[in-house]
């Protein structure tokens, strides 16, 4: 293809160096960093190698002829060019002319300064006025029209092209380096309006009226994909959907940035049978001062300078599983991680160290290490809440007589060695069953206001009991469960609604004094790989 | 850190002062003399996520009796027993108004009493053990002996707890023998 023929046309509608650049449909990044020279270099050799074929190729009612014959002179000046300088190009609408650029570093250099990304790195996206994209189209048109050869499915997209000159100009201002989008976690996102828009769009409205109804019924904007995509040259110039010289050009009027989220992953211990796991309202009233949620947040929040509102909807607590307010959880303690949105950057390793710390000064939760994880890994969470069988250590209460004791004679209620024997030979699985006791659970009455009522199978895996010393009606036991038994109901009983029950078991009334989670069975943190996070 | 590893020896409680399952969870409140009836006591325990569990009154005539007695929880046509709930909402309930009968006592010489239900509300469960095992109702009556597990509105179950005696007032009443608070009966 004749690609001075190209340029000569975009030329002579009004189009800039860059958009020539992009209908010729070239797709080199560097090309873009400085369009005018790459402009003229093509000219130069479009006139060496070319010269016999141009004027064939060009429509002679366009033709002004002497850009070719000049040419054949290696012609050391530009092509003929129909924008004036300061003049807006028809196509862009000066999105891609450096001379509009500066406002653009600028507001873009305020927001970073004022939000203090300390990522080096930085992806550009351009949210462009669609009048842009039809007059795009409109350029193509022609060029097609005038130029019978002409691909118009290869025009380089307006934001390729803007990334490749503006982006890299943008990154000298800011002093950040240019990236792509999957591989940078920070985003600056421009959008740039055209004053005129919404009257030069008006005329698409007729190439399709029902589809502009129902996207303007639905609250969307005008798009070029629903008239101007599909139609022909001659149905837009009926329609009226002209694309001469911009009045005025398409201007930044506002700057977006956001760093993809980070995501800490570690186990917390609580060591409170007073703390609930998330803040605890009831009608909008604070049952507890604190929460785990909240003592983790608050290091968290401090270390990115949040305030108390803003800790509030950019970080969010996710755990398998919880514990009740009165249930302390030890061992390694229960897996969590947190969401931080659009973070300042990556803590260090001393940082992080540092808000296990500050977690754990308060006595009342512990967490030993906090890693960084990626998104993709947060499904092991939930995965483990559903799945993985828990630890628990109970300390209860014998109440009444079992029958064995009644047998001798009653006396003071105690648990006795042939209690204890009678507990950890129990089970009512069959023998080699990997389930010590398979029980029926109704959902408990504490949650059945929020949950359906459902009778639940459940099955403890190990059941350990032992006495406790100086304390003759206690016992502690060490219970293995699946997940989503209720381990207090399954010890009281809760009224004849989980069957059978330690009482059950027992064969005397029992009831629970104290509840601590030994062990939540999943590995957590998972174990870091090296894929980079492909999200943004 | 050189704190001692927790143990759930740690955390043996005062076991002079200890509640029971009852205690710890509901609030308990007193009807009396429901119909006119002398010690048709019914006592409703509210959870304090407003799920009530219906139950006899310890000073309910039927705790002075000592003949043999079933429960039936087939009241008129309607048969509790097959009440079914469906999703969070418990959609499906039978329906139960202060006067609804829940379930029967019948005594072996044909005699029997109505429980009434006490208050507005959606049926979530009837304690089907009773039918089998009815000596809990005698035996456990604020505990294994309940009687129906009862879902109303936040509204209605804040209401008829403060309508209904409380404790104290329930005891006042009882040792006082009948005086000014009779008025806090069924309407």
């Amino acid at each position: 293809m004749n690609q001075k023929a190209v340029i000569k046309l975009c030329k002579d509608l009004g189009c800039c160096d860059a958009c020539c650049l992009r209908y010729l449909g070239l797709k080199n990044p560097t090309a873009y960093e400085n369009v005018q020279e790459f402009v003229h270099k093509i000219c130069e050799e479009s006139g060496k190698h070319a010269q016999d074929t141009e004027t064939r190729d060009l429509p002679t009612q366009l033709s002004e002829s002497t850009a070719e014959q000049n040419s054949t002179h290696q012609c050391p000046e530009p092509p003929a060019k129909r924008i004036k300088v300061g003049g807006i190009c028809v196509s862009c609408l000066g999105v891609l002319q450096e001379e509009n650029w500066q406002p653009c570093c600028d507001m873009v250099k305020e927001v970073l300064d004022k939000k203090g990304y300390e990522c080096e790195t930085f992806a550009c996206a351009l949210s462009a006025p669609i009048a842009a994209l039809v007059r795009e189209r409109l350029v193509a048109l022609q060029l097609k029209h005038d130029l019978l050869e002409y691909d118009d499915s290869s025009v380089t997209p307006l934001k390729e092209a803007w990334k490749w000159s503006f982006g890299v100009r943008l990154a000298e201002h800011v002093g950040k380096t240019l990236d792509s989008g999957a591989v940078s976690p920070l985003l600056i996102t421009l959008h740039m309006e055209y004053p005129d828009e919404l009257q030069e769009l008006e005329a698409l409205k007729a190439l399709a009226p029902a589809l502009f109804e129902a996207r303007r019924a639905a609250g969307r904007r005008f798009g070029v994909e629903a008239g101007a995509g599909g139609a022909t040259r001659a149905a837009l110039a009926a329609a009226g959907v002209a694309g001469g010289a911009p009045a005025v050009r398409a201007r930044c009027v506002s700057v977006a940035c956001a760093h993809a989220p980070l995501y800490l992953a570690g186990r917390y211990v609580k060591l409170s049978r007073a703390l609930p796991q998330t803040p605890w309202l009831v009608n909008g009233r604070r049952m507890m001062h604190s929460s785990v949620q909240e003592i983790i947040f608050e290091p968290i929040a401090a270390l990115y300078g949040l305030s108390p509102e803003a800790a509030e909807h950019r970080l969010k607590f996710m755990s398998a599983g919880r514990e009740d307010v009165d249930v302390r959880c030890l061992g390694d303690g229960r897996p969590f991680a947190v969401e931080v949105t659009d973070p300042t950057r990556q803590p260090s390793e001393a940082e992080l160290k540092e808000l296990c710390e500050q977690i754990s000064v308060g006595g009342q939760v512990v967490v030993r290490s906090l890693v960084p994880i990626h998104r993709e890994q947060l499904a092991l969470l939930k995965k483990g809440e559903e799945t993985k069988c828990k630890t628990y250590e109970a300390l209860c209460i014998k109440l009444s007589h079992s029958r064995d004791d009644l047998a001798e004679g009653g006396g003071d209620v105690r648990v006795t060695p042939r209690d204890i024997a009678a507990l950890n030979a129990y089970r009512n699985t069959p023998p080699g069953d990997s389930a010590r006791v398979q029980l029926t659970q109704r959902t408990p009455i504490r949650v059945l206001h929020r949950r359906p009522l459902l009778a639940r199978a459940r099955r403890i895996l190990e059941l350990r009991a032992r006495a406790v010393p100086a304390q003759p009606a206690l016992l502690a036991l060490r219970v293995r469960t699946e997940a989503g038994t209720y381990v207090k109901e399954w010890a009281h009983g809760e009224l004849g609604r989980t069957r059978p029950s330690l009482a059950d078991a027992l064969g005397a009334r029992v009831d629970i004094l104290a509840l601590d989670v030994a062990a939540v069975e999943l590995p957590w943190p998972p174990a870091p790989d090296d894929k980079a996070p492909s999200d943004q | 850190m050189t704190t001692m590893e927790p143990n759930i020896l740690d955390s043996i409680p005062d076991l002079n002062n200890l509640k029971s399952f009852t205690e710890r969870y509901f609030s308990k409140r007193y009807i009396i003399n429901v119909d006119g009836v002398k010690n048709n006591d019914i006592m409703i325990m509210f959870h304090s996520n407003r799920i009530a569990l219906l139950c006899l009154a310890p000073s309910h005539f039927f705790f002075s009796k000592s003949k043999e007695y079933k429960v039936n929880y087939t009241v008129g046509n309607v048969n509790r027993l097959k009440n079914a709930v469906k999703g969070k909402g418990k959609k499906g309930g039978q329906a139960l108004n202060p006067k609804s009968v829940v379930c029967k006592i019948e005594y072996e010489d044909g005699t029997s009493f109505d429980v009434p239900c006490g208050m507005k509300g959606t049926l979530v469960e009837v304690n089907e053990e009773l039918v089998n095992h009815p000596e809990l109702l005698k035996e456990f009556p604020d505990a294994d002996g309940y009687i129906a597990i009862i879902l109303s509105s936040i509204a209605i179950s804040e209401a008829t707890k403060n309508e209904l005696l409380t404790p104290e007032e329930y005891l006042d009443l009882l040792n006082n023998g009948v005086n000014g608070k009779e008025d806090k009966k069924l309407e």
